[in-house]
């Protein structure tokens, strides 16, 4: 009977002994890992890989290293809480101007734009974009498949079906921009997150014109915006053919909103919050097989 | 040297740890997503039921049969592959930090995957010498790897294949495995 438990006690005590002897024989952990630790702790955890590194820990890691890629590599789900912005600042001894690096994700788009034919591929924007350019007459109008619903590691983006438009939740985004690199036509824009207003369409090039006449919805390039704004913070961007707003003069007056015909300003964040646009908005992209 | 070979295929094919023993089903369907992660935790599952295979080959051999025993198996296995688990990962983390990271979430993951306690199982069970249990165990962790790998990209590969919705994720990944299953009992007639 007593074998049995001595051959467990011992081999339990050799045991914790072996792993005592590996701790106290290796080198200790470098300082870069214990302060990387110490760091990431700090950090959301969310592991959304929004800033450039594989998880938080990588990120705490580069951190550590070098504290000012917190500037190039920007943790956006930080910025959006104050109390662990403030104990990161203590703990990486920085100091962060919480106005200019807060943004949020606007898809610069409108929605309603024509289609060319049914398309019936792969769900995804990406494998749409590659067939003919898309299947929307307007080659900066929103597919509606949502990729970008993929990415978002807040949940904020749906499809409004009515529009056919990705819409992204003020309230939810944290600007973070990864929808902004997978969107395969590059019409989803960081806007400061104090913006009052957004301009709902993305053309590119004064070439476009074949898009422009066919989308109802689009700017139509009156330029009243340009006329009716007060302060100077709309400008005419002659390359482009499109109004260029400096959000840092916008004294939120909403002429501009008040006047544009086809309504591509809109005032920013309301124009997503009414009750009545939200109810009919739906998670997730079984828009692809039926009304495309 | 037959004998050898016939245990290395026999769990690498025809008892393949995962489709034939239903041992190490978690990490089948948690880590089956992404190739790359699949790989490296077939990897470390291999190394760690290795590791495993020696040791208790060794405690059970020359310790728990010439006292007789060997009722005590599962819980002496459990305590040593657990002390095991945490060395190797002392040593990663203090030698090699790419490898840590890399590897990371994984290894204490195994600490608890059943496969790692079945294969010292087996071995306990069919009385191998060190030598077979060391084949056996690199046989299991060959046959666990192969799965992971086949599963993770038919998976990657099912991502873009137009699902239903109620079957999207793990219920398709479900009926994936058992097609699977199917498909290995043709080893059967192997040896």
């Amino acid at each position: 009977m007593w074998i049995p438990i001595i051959i467990l006690t011992a081999i339990g005590i050799i045991s914790g002994v072996l792993i005592w002897v590996t701790n106290r024989v290796l080198p200790p952990e470098p300082e870069s890992l214990k302060k990387a630790e110490e760091i990431s702790g700090e950090l959301p955890g969310m592991n959304c890989g929004a800033c450039g590194y594989p998880g938080c820990f990588a990120y705490g890691q580069a951190l550590a290293k070098d504290k000012n890629v917190f500037f190039s590599n920007t943790c956006a789900t930080l910025l959006q809480d104050q109390k662990m912005l403030t104990s990161l600042e203590k703990t990486l001894n920085l100091k962060i101007d919480r106005n200019a690096m807060n943004k949020k994700a606007v898809v610069a788009c409108n929605g309603n734009s024509e289609t060319i034919g049914t398309y019936l591929g792969v769900g995804s924007c990406k494998s749409a974009n590659k067939i003919l350019k898309g299947f929307k007459t307007c080659p900066y109008g929103c597919l509606g498949l949502g990729d970008c619903i993929k990415v978002c590691p807040q949940n904020a983006i749906t499809i409004d079906i009515d529009k056919n438009v990705a819409v992204i939740d003020p309230q939810k985004c944290n600007g973070c921009g990864l929808c902004v690199k997978e969107c395969p036509r590059k019409i989803i824009k960081l806007v400061p997150a104090n913006a009052k207003i957004v301009f709902l369409c993305s053309y590119e090039s004064i070439k476009d014109i074949p898009g422009r006449e066919k989308c109802d919805f689009g700017c139509i390039r009156c330029r009243k915006c340009v006329k009716a704004c007060e302060s100077g913070a709309i400008t005419w961007n002659k390359e482009k053919s499109i109004p260029e707003i400096d959000y840092s003069k916008c004294i939120s007056c909403d002429k501009c909103i008040e006047v544009c015909p086809t309504k591509v300003l809109r005032k920013y964040p309301d124009f997503y919050l009414k009750p009545k646009e939200k109810s009919k908005m739906s998670q997730g992209r079984d828009i692809c097989h039926g009304d495309v | 040297m037959n004998n050898l070979l016939t245990i290395f295929l026999g769990l690498v094919l025809i008892n393949n740890f995962i489709l034939a023993k239903f041992l190490g089903l978690c990490p089948f369907f948690g880590v089956s997503k992404k190739l790359s992660n699949a790989v490296s935790m077939g990897a470390a599952v291999t190394l760690v039921m290795l590791i495993a295979s020696i040791a208790t080959g060794i405690i059970y051999n020359y310790i728990l049969v010439p006292y007789n025993v060997q009722f005590m198996n599962i819980i002496i296995y459990i305590l040593v592959i657990a002390a095991l688990v945490q060395i190797v990962e002392i040593v990663i983390k203090r030698t090699n930090i790419m490898l840590y990271n890399a590897l990371g979430i994984y290894l204490p993951l195994i600490t608890t995957n059943c496969a790692v306690l079945g294969i010292t199982l087996i071995n306990a069970q069919n009385n191998y010498s060190l030598l077979q249990s060391i084949v056996s165990a690199l046989g299991g962790g060959l046959g666990f790897t192969l799965m992971l790998v086949i599963m993770s990209a038919i998976r990657e590969k099912n991502e873009l294949a137009d699902t239903p919705k109620s079957m999207k994720g793990l219920p398709i990944a479900f009926i994936i495995a058992s097609l699977l299953s199917l498909a290995f009992m043709g080893f059967n007639g192997l040896l």
